[in-house]
C-alpha cells in the first residue's frame, strides 16, 4: 500500500546519523571496557544511517518532489489515515499539548488531583458526556488510584502544593 | 517428569491460581481493546511483579500474554478492527461471516482453534526442553554472544520490509540499552548530565512509550465510528465442529505459529498473515476466501496462540526473545532476579514447567471464558475508545512512575512516546527496537566476558565460526530476498 507522507520521514532519517555520530564522539572519552560496545555499534549504525538517508533522498527525488513510502506493514500496526495529513498533525499537537498541560498540573498540584481533573475534562469535552458522567469517571479514576497505591504500595508524583491523601 | 507434575500442583494452589486467573482476565480485556497487545499488557504488569513470588509472577504474566490472541478475535470478527496485531488476518473471513449473521460460528471456530494452537505450543515447549538441554549447556559466553547477534540480525532482516530500517531500529534499541552505567566498569554513558539517566531508561518506559502512547494517540485521532457492529447470532457448536473438522489445518498452522514464535523478529504481526497465506495457497477451492470461509478464521487463530509457546523457547534457553512481548517478558525475568539462558535448564527447570502449565491452563480458561462471557464482551467491544483513553493515560503514567519513582520517568515516557509515534508513522519496526533494547545488556556482558576470558581467541571457537556463517547466510539471504521482492511490489 502506498501513502503520501511529508518529508518528516527524511528529517527523522537525517537525525539518525547525527545521533550516532554523537554516540561515536561521546564514547571515545570512556574507559576501554565501557567504550568498546557503544563505540562499535554507533560506528556501524552511523554508516548504515547514512546509507539509509542517501537511499531515501534518492527515492524522494525519483518521486518528483513527493515522498512515496511503502508501508513496512508486516512489522507493525502501521498508521493508515483516512483524513488529510495536516489534520493528523494538528490533532497530534492538540493531544501532545494536553499531555504537557497534564504534566504541568502534576508538577504544581500533584498526580491524583491532576489526573482526576484530566479525566473529568476529557470526558466532558472529548468524549462529550455530561458533567455528571464526567465526575463519575473522575471519581472512578481517583478511587482506582487510591486502591491500587494502597494495595500494591505504589507511589505517585507529589506536587509543589502538598494536598492531603488521596488528593496529593 | 515428577517435577513436571509437581509444578502443576504449585500452579493450581490457590495463590498462584488466583494470579493465573487475574492474568487471564487482564489478557482478555487487553485483547479486546483495539491496538493494545501483548507488549503493552506485559509492560503494565512489570511494576506489579516487583517483589512478587516468582511462580505467581509467572502465572500472572504468562496467563495474560497467552489469552490476548484469543480475545482479540472479538473486535476482528464483530467490527472488522484488529484487537491486536495478531488478529489482522482473522478479519478477512471473520468479519464477512459476522455480516452474514454467523459471528457465533466464527468465534466458536476461532476459540477452538486458539485453544488447540495454544496447547500445541505448550506441548512443543515441553518436548523441546529436555531435548535441547545438552545442546544448550555447551554454549559459553562467546557462543551466546553470537546467538544474540544472530537474533539481532534476524530481527533486522525480518521485522520490516526494508532490512536497513529494521537493522537501524534494532540499533536504536541497542543504543538506548547502552545508556547509563556500563556493566563492567564504573562509567556512566550518555547521561547528558541527568542523574536520572545514570541507571539507563527503564524497560517499562521504553515499552509503554514506544507501544502504548502511539496507539492511544492514533486511535484518538482516528476517532473510529462504531456503527458497523455485527450481532452474535447462533452457531457456537457449528463453529466448534468446523474447527474439529479441520484438524489438519489447525495442526499445520500451529506448527507455523511455533516456528514464527521461535524466530526472533517475526512476531505477532506476521504470524496470522503467514498462516492465512499458507491456507489460501494450499487449498484447492479458494473462491470463498475473503467472503467468509471458516478456514480463513481457523488458520490465523491457531497460529497466533501457538506462537507464544514457540516464543518462550529461545527466551528461556538462550535469553533471546522471539518477539516484542517476549522481550518484555525477558525484562520481567530479570526484575524477578532470574537470569534466562543455559542456567534456566539446570537451576530453574521448575520455572519453565510453571510457564508451560500456565500457558496451557490460560489457553483453556481463555477460550472457555471467551465463550461463556461472549455477550458482555461483545458489548464491551462497542465502547468508543474516547471513553477508555483517559483511563489508559492514568494506567500508563502511573505504571511508568513506578519504574524509578522519579519525574524523569514521566519525561522519558513522553520522549519515548514521540519516538514511537514517529517510528510507527514512517514504518520503522518498533518491535525490533524493543528487542534491541532488551538484548543490549546481554550482548555487552557476553562480549565482555568473552574478551576477558579468552582474549581474541574466542573468535576462533568452532561454535562461534558456525554461528558467524549462519548470521552471514541469513543476512545475505534476507537482503537478497527483499531486493527480489521489492522492485515489483
Amino acid at each position: 500500500m502506498k501513502k503520501v507522507a511529508p518529508n518528516f520521514n527524511i528529517i527523522f532519517s537525517a537525525c539518525l546519523p547525527v545521533v550516532f555520530a554523537y554516540g561515536v564522539y561521546e564514547s571515545l572519552s570512556y574507559m576501554y571496557l565501557a567504550k568498546i560496545f557503544p563505540l562499535s555499534i554507533s560506528l556501524v549504525l552511523f554508516i548504515t544511517a547514512l546509507i539509509n538517508l542517501i537511499q531515501e533522498i534518492r527515492e524522494t527525488r525519483t518521486a518528483s518532489g513527493v515522498t512515496e513510502i511503502i508501508d513496512a506493514g508486516t512489522a507493525d500496526l502501521e498508521s493508515q489515515w483516512d483524513i488529510p495529513m495536516a489534520q493528523v498533525w494538528s490533532k497530534l499537537l492538540v493531544y501532545m499539548a494536553g499531555i504537557l498541560i497534564l504534566y504541568l498540573f502534576i508538577w504544581i498540584i500533584g498526580y491524583p488531583l491532576s489526573i482526576t481533573l484530566f479525566i473529568i475534562l476529557f470526558y466532558r469535552y472529548v468524549t462529550e458526556t455530561g458533567w455528571i458522567g464526567a465526575f463519575i469517571a473522575g471519581a472512578a479514576g481517583m478511587g482506582f488510584l487510591a486502591l491500587v497505591s494502597k494495595l500494591l504500595t505504589m507511589d505517585w508524583p507529589q506536587g509543589l502544593i502538598h494536598l492531603p491523601w488521596p488528593l496529593g | 517428569m515428577e517435577l513436571f507434575f509437581q509444578t502443576l500442583g504449585v500452579v493450581l494452589s490457590p495463590p498462584h491460581f488466583v494470579m493465573l486467573i487475574a492474568g487471564v482476565l487482564m489478557g482478555l480485556a487487553i485483547g479486546i481493546l483495539p491496538g493494545l497487545g501483548g507488549i503493552v499488557g506485559m509492560t503494565i504488569l512489570l511494576p506489579v511483579i516487583y517483589g512478587m513470588e516468582v511462580h505467581s509472577a509467572f502465572a500472572l504474566l504468562i496467563g495474560m500474554v497467552a489469552v490476548i490472541p484469543t480475545s482479540d478475535t472479538f473486535p476482528s470478527v464483530m467490527m472488522g478492527i484488529p484487537g491486536s496485531s495478531a488478529s489482522q488476518a482473522t478479519i478477512m473471513d471473520g468479519y464477512p461471516l459476522a455480516k452474514k449473521g454467523e459471528a457465533a460460528r466464527a468465534l466458536g471456530a476461532a476459540f477452538t482453534a486458539s485453544l488447540i494452537g495454544g496447547l500445541f505450543g505448550a506441548t512443543v515447549l515441553t518436548i523441546i526442553i529436555p531435548i535441547a538441554r545438552p545442546i544448550v549447556l555447551v554454549f559459553a559466553s562467546p557462543e551466546l554472544f553470537m546467538l544474540a547477534l544472530l537474533g539481532m540480525s534476524m530481527v533486522g532482516v525480518l521485522s520490516g520490509q526494508n532490512p536497513i530500517k529494521g537493522f537501524l531500529a534494532a540499533g536504536i534499541g541497542l543504543m538506548l540499552g547502552a545508556l547509563g552505567d556500563a556493566p563492567a566498569v564504573p562509567e556512566y554513558r550518555y547521561t547528558f548530565g541527568f542523574d536520572y539517566l545514570m541507571d539507563g531508561v527503564p524497560l517499562v518506559i521504553v515499552g509503554l512509550g514506544l507501544f502504548a502512547i502511539p496507539e492511544i494517540v492514533d486511535l484518538l485521532i482516528k476517532g473510529r465510528s462504531i456503527s458497523k457492529v455485527a450481532t452474535l447470532g447462533k452457531g457456537w457448536l457449528d463453529g466448534v465442529k468446523d474447527a474439529l473438522n479441520h484438524k489438519l489445518i489447525i495442526l499445520r498452522c500451529s506448527v507455523i505459529g511455533v516456528i514464527v514464535g521461535f524466530l526472533p523478529g517475526l512476531g505477532g504481526s506476521v504470524v496470522d498473515w503467514i498462516a492465512y497465506g499458507h491456507i489460501v495457497q494450499t487449498s484447492k477451492d479458494r473462491e470463498n476466501f475473503g467472503k467468509g470461509d471458516i478456514r480463513g478464521v481457523i488458520a490465523p487463530e491457531s497460529a497466533n496462540n501457538a506462537k507464544e509457546g514457540g516464543g518462550l523457547i529461545p527466551t528461556f534457553l538462550f535469553g533471546i526473545p522471539g518477539s516484542g512481548s517476549m522481550a518484555v517478558f525477558l525484562g520481567g525475568l530479570l526484575i524477578l532476579g532470574i537470569q534466562p539462558g543455559p542456567s534456566m535448564v539446570t537451576e530453574n527447570v521448575d520455572l519453565i514447567y510453571t510457564a508451560i502449565w500456565s500457558l496451557a491452563l490460560a489457553n483453556v480458561f481463555g477460550a472457555g471464558l471467551s465463550i461463556l462471557l461472549s455477550k458482555p464482551i461483545t458489548r464491551l467491544t462497542i465502547i468508543p475508545f474516547s471513553y477508555l483513553a483517559p483511563f489508559l493515560v492514568l494506567i500508563i503514567t502511573f505504571a511508568s512512575y513506578q519504574a524509578s519513582r522519579n519525574w524523569g520517568d514521566l519525561i522519558a515516557l513522553l520522549f519515548m512516546g514521540i519516538l514511537g509515534w514517529i517510528m510507527k508513522q514512517y514504518g520503522w519496526p518498533r518491535p525490533a527496537a524493543l528487542i534491541g533494547y532488551v538484548l543490549s545488556d546481554n550482548l555487552e556482558t557476553y562480549l565482555f566476558i568473552s574478551v576477558q576470558r579468552y582474549g581474541f581467541s574466542w573468535l576462533a571457537r568452532p561454535g562461534v565460526l558456525a554461528l558467524a556463517l549462519i548470521i552471514l547466510a541469513s543476512v545475505t539471504m534476507g537482503i537478497f530476498y527483499q531486493k527480489k521482492k521489492s522492485p515489483g511490489s
